[in-house]
């Protein structure tokens, strides 16, 4: 790293900033998990006793008792796993296409996928949510994953990391006697996994992430993502069962997300920075 | 140029079908339908009635709707500047190969992966009087606590505050890696030069990140006219509308009261936003690039 | 039996044409290079070959066997790229038997084939390793085993050694040379180093402006250079070109005249020499001596003196400008700015005609 200042320690007033600010990054997460430590009565009228014990995993016990969180939970993985698979599988062979083979209009239908980038959520969701009406694809799996599968971004992504692999790699596995699907299967995907990895990544966090669309496509509560099921729970918070057991189902729904960051850290980095590139 | 290696034929389009199919039928088939439905009225049970332009003459005639696209901007006005300064300043902070820096990018950057949806929540529980974080600061400091979920101004910066903290770490991250294409040895030769660090910063760094900028401005303000769950979850567009976003007014529009055309129609407009900032990155970076080059 | 034989190859890419009604025939285990400038169309003839590229027109038969339709696998050819191109997520065993792998060779033979190779390439103990855990050197000798393994009618060398450093590049060059006494195939290399094609090939096939301009043994086309083309881009320093005007006699050889008045009896014969029209004189350093024993026959300025320890190169100018590369000894005293005189060998020079052809002394110096 060369940069301004690299080379220098922070300034006591520098570091004094640096830790003011993460403090206010940090305390609503400490605040939010204190909060689900606590029994829901303790809480009536008095949230600020979360700031000093006794603290107790009863919430977190009713939660793995048996809730719609789990239910949730599940939903969001299978929609965020198949989303993240269909993109993948997708856009790896629509990269390879556009990226190493040629037929008629090939410029053409890159371009007009590229168009597609400048296409915001709003400018589509309702037509899609009329659509999707029609097809019955309302409260199921399908009608959670299909939408996402269609953003260009991923097929511009791979082809350009597919155009960065040497084209002499494709002549040696043709010379290698390779047919067009071995070469594809065996050489080319095989050095994508790290495009992959970024791109997988990318598309899991926006799925699990995402609110407008299953907000208004599921809408039976068994159908819910955890997104949504949680909006639900907030906005209905006071008929429900209190504070602390909320606050723990936001922490609980907010550990699987925090594994792939951590786990993932890089490639969400560089996802995100990918979005500058274009 | 006729490689064997691409020999031309239909084949190679099959590759592409697959994504092709899902991109015309879920994106680009309901974008055209959605222009078509904006001159339409439609409502609950189908069966659109071709009005030409006037649900847009009825849009521009609606106080709820300007008001949610004045509350829209006033949002990213608040928003935007905000962000960009504070994502900066940690970026110069932070830009660094220490093992510190490391964990504060890491913490400045965790909040960027939840759902609007705990974002909200957690929020939620900070920002309210009653139960929350800085509620209870208040009273324990025995002053009157920020009614900041029903006040009509303090809501709006309810909103913004909650989107800053939710959002200042992709910024970050994109500041930070422009930092990392400022070649160091400018530094060195304004070293040399005994350039001071205020004067560094105006003169190398900040015109180092033209690009950068303009990139996060343009990022951020198509992000924050089309901000929706904050408003929705936290708020409920209230106080009396006070936080009602463009956005929101087209779900509500949608969805409470069933008025599909009307509804699309806002979101055409809010379309047409979104593309003109667009364009308006796209020849901002133009510019700039015809300037590197002419130097 | 000719191994591979090249008819009326043409090429174009649109209406830039890169291979013009090209031909050529190699005899079975021949080492041939092809030898050009970037852009004379050597590396598109190699493509064809290998089938990476398509040709407009022509034929390409292999021991007999049509192989321009074929697709490249199938043509009982091997290549060895000159960045390599190996697999670098394969290890290098994976990488080569990944090709047998594809001809479905029984698992065995595979195994068997690999080891050999890697024994004769002393990789065995890389085999495991993946590409980007190896030196230059060691990857250009996995390139050659995955071609090796195949073993192929014929290998195709693409530029092999112009991705190594000098030190290097003289090993592989001997490793090359051991190759093909191995091998049961013939060899083509595509180079655009002279120093190369002259060490490693039986004959070169000397390539420019989408022909070939001449098909001989290395040291033919040193000596006997088709034209004008050859005779410079062969040979280093480049071979001088002097303007000459043919001097009118009898003698049995031509006698020509330079710019600045010199005349330089040659032991090309007469007879064969267009009757008119301007001529040059191709003299290589070797051929024009500092001083002499004749007192020499024109005079020049030193410019350069290169010293090259066995040899001196040196760079002078005749009274006309002419720029005239001359030899002198190991130790030769010539300082630049220096008058000296220029003896030249009529017997070892060459006379070219305003076409470019040339026309050569009869007493071959070899």
């Amino acid at each position: 790293m060369a940069a301004e200042g690299s080379r220098t320690r922070w300034s006591p007033l520098t570091l004094l900033a640096i830790l003011l600010a993460a403090a206010v990054m940090v305390a609503p997460l400490i605040w939010t998990l204190l909060l689900s430590l606590k029994e829901n009565s303790a809480l009536v009228g008095n949230s600020g006793a979360a700031l000093s014990p006794p603290y107790t995993f009863e919430n977190y016990r009713s939660i793995l008792q048996g809730n719609q969180v789990f239910r949730w939970l599940i939903n969001s993985i299978i929609v965020s796993g198949g989303t993240t698979l269909g993109v993948l599988a997708l856009c790896s062979l629509a990269g390879y296409g556009f990226a190493r083979l040629d037929f008629p209009f090939r410029r053409t239908l890159f371009i007009f996928v590229l168009l597609g980038l400048a296409i915001p959520e709003q400018a589509v969701i309702l037509p899609q949510h009329q659509l999707f009406a029609e097809l019955r694809l309302h409260n199921s799996y399908p009608g959670l994953i299909l939408p996402g599968l269609a953003g260009p971004f991923g097929v511009f992504f791979m082809t350009q990391y597919m155009r960065a692999i040497p084209r002499e790699l494709d002549e040696a596995a043709m010379l290698d006697g390779a047919s067009r699907f071995t070469l594809f299967w065996k050489v080319l995907l095989p050095l994508t996994l790290p495009a992959q990895a970024t791109l997988g990544v990318f598309t899991f966090l926006a799925s699990w992430n995402s609110y407008w669309w299953p907000l208004i496509s599921a809408t039976r509560s068994d159908m819910y993502t955890l997104t949504v099921g949680l909006a639900a729970a907030q906005m209905n918070y006071a008929q429900t069962s209190g504070l602390g057991f909320l606050m723990a189902q936001a922490v609980f729904a907010s550990i699987p997300i925090f594994i792939v960051y951590v786990l993932f850290q890089k490639q969400i980095v560089r996802a995100m920075a990918g979005t500058a590139v274009r | 140029m006729s490689r064997a290696a691409d020999r031309r034929d239909w084949s190679g389009l099959f590759f592409v079908l697959p994504f092709l199919t899902a991109y015309v039928v879920i994106l680009i088939y309901p974008l055209l339908r959605g222009m078509a439905l904006s001159l339409q009225q439609v409502d609950l049970f189908g069966g659109g009635r071709f009005i030409g332009l006037e649900n847009y003459a009825r849009l521009f005639a609606d106080d709820v709707f300007i008001r949610s696209v004045l509350n829209t901007f006033a949002l990213a006005l608040m928003i935007v500047p905000l962000l960009t300064v504070i994502a900066l300043a940690l970026a110069l902070a932070l830009n660094r190969a220490t093992r510190g820096a490391a964990v504060f990018r890491g913490i400045f950057f965790s909040s960027s992966v939840l759902s609007v949806t705990i974002v909200t929540l957690i929020w939620r529980f900070v920002l309210a009087p009653d139960a929350g974080l800085l509620g209870e600061t208040a009273q324990a400091l025995g002053a009157e606590p920020i009614p900041f979920l029903s006040h009509p101004t303090w809501s709006l910066w309810a909103l913004a505050i909650t989107t800053i903290w939710w959002s200042i770490g992709l910024p970050m991250m994109l500041f930070l890696a422009g930092l990392q294409q400022i070649p160091g040895d400018i530094y060195e030769a304004a070293a040399l030069d005994r350039a001071s660090r205020w004067t560094t910063f105006w003169r190398v760094t900040l015109p180092g990140l033209r690009r950068t900028l303009v990139l996060v401005i343009m990022l951020q303000t198509a992000a924050q006219l089309q901000i929706f769950g904050q408003a929705q979850l936290l708020t409920g567009g209230g106080p009396g509308g006070a936080t009602r976003t463009m956005v929101l007014f087209i779900f509500e529009s949608a969805f409470a009261r069933w008025e599909l055309g009307y509804a699309t129609a806002a979101a055409e407009i809010l379309f047409l936003l979104i593309v003109l900032i667009t364009l308006t990155q796209y020849a901002t970076t133009m510019r700039g690039s015809e300037d590197d080059g002419g130097r | 039996m000719a191994s591979l034989e090249l008819s009326n190859i043409r090429k174009a890419y649109g209406a830039t044409p890169v291979l013009d009604d090209v031909s050529l025939s190699m005899e079975a285990r021949e080492f041939v290079a092809f030898l050009g400038p970037s852009g004379s169309g050597k590396s598109t003839l190699l493509r064809i070959i290998a089938g990476l590229e398509t040709l407009d027109a022509g034929e390409v038969h292999l021991e007999g066997r049509r192989i321009d339709q074929l697709p490249p696998g199938d043509r009982g050819v091997a290549m060895v790229f000159q960045h390599y191109a190996l697999y670098p997520h394969m290890t290098v065993e994976e990488n080569m038997s990944f090709g047998l792998r594809n001809a479905r060779v029984p698992r065995e033979e595979i195994a068997s084939r690999v080891a050999e190779a890697a024994r004769v390439l002393e990789i065995e103990q890389h085999l495991a390793k993946k590409p980007g855990q190896l030196s230059g050197g060691q990857r250009q000798r996995v390139a050659i085993g995955r071609a090796i393994v195949k073993q192929p009618k014929l290998f195709l060398l693409d530029e092999p050694l112009s991705n190594l450093d000098a030190a290097l590049r003289m090993r592989t060059r001997v490793e090359l040379a051991q190759l093909r006494q191995r091998v049961d195939a013939g060899v083509i290399m595509v180079t655009h180093d002279q120093a190369e094609a002259m060490t490693l090939a039986d004959r070169i096939v000397v390539m420019h402006d989408r022909r070939i301009q001449q098909v001989g043994p290395p040291m033919e086309i040193y000596s006997r250079p088709a034209n004008s083309f050859v005779a410079r881009f062969v040979g280093s320093p480049a071979m001088t070109l002097a303007p000459a005007e043919p001097v009118p006699g009898d003698g049995a050889y031509a006698r020509v005249r330079l710019g600045d008045g010199t005349e330089v009896e040659t032991r090309v014969p007469r007879a064969g020499l267009p009757a008119t029209g301007p001529l040059q004189l191709g003299l290589r350093p070797e051929s024009v001596t500092v001083g002499g024993a004749d007192g020499g026959v024109t005079t020049a300025t030193v410019e350069l003196v290169e010293r090259l320890g066995d040899r001196t190169l040196v760079y002078t100018r005749l009274a006309d400008g002419l720029e005239v590369i001359a030899e002198d000894e190991g130790n030769s005293r010539l300082q630049m700015g220096e008058t000296v005189r220029l003896s030249i060998n009529g017997a070892a020079t060459h006379l070219f005609d305003a076409d470019g052809r040339g026309y050569h002394a009869e007493a071959r110096p070899e």
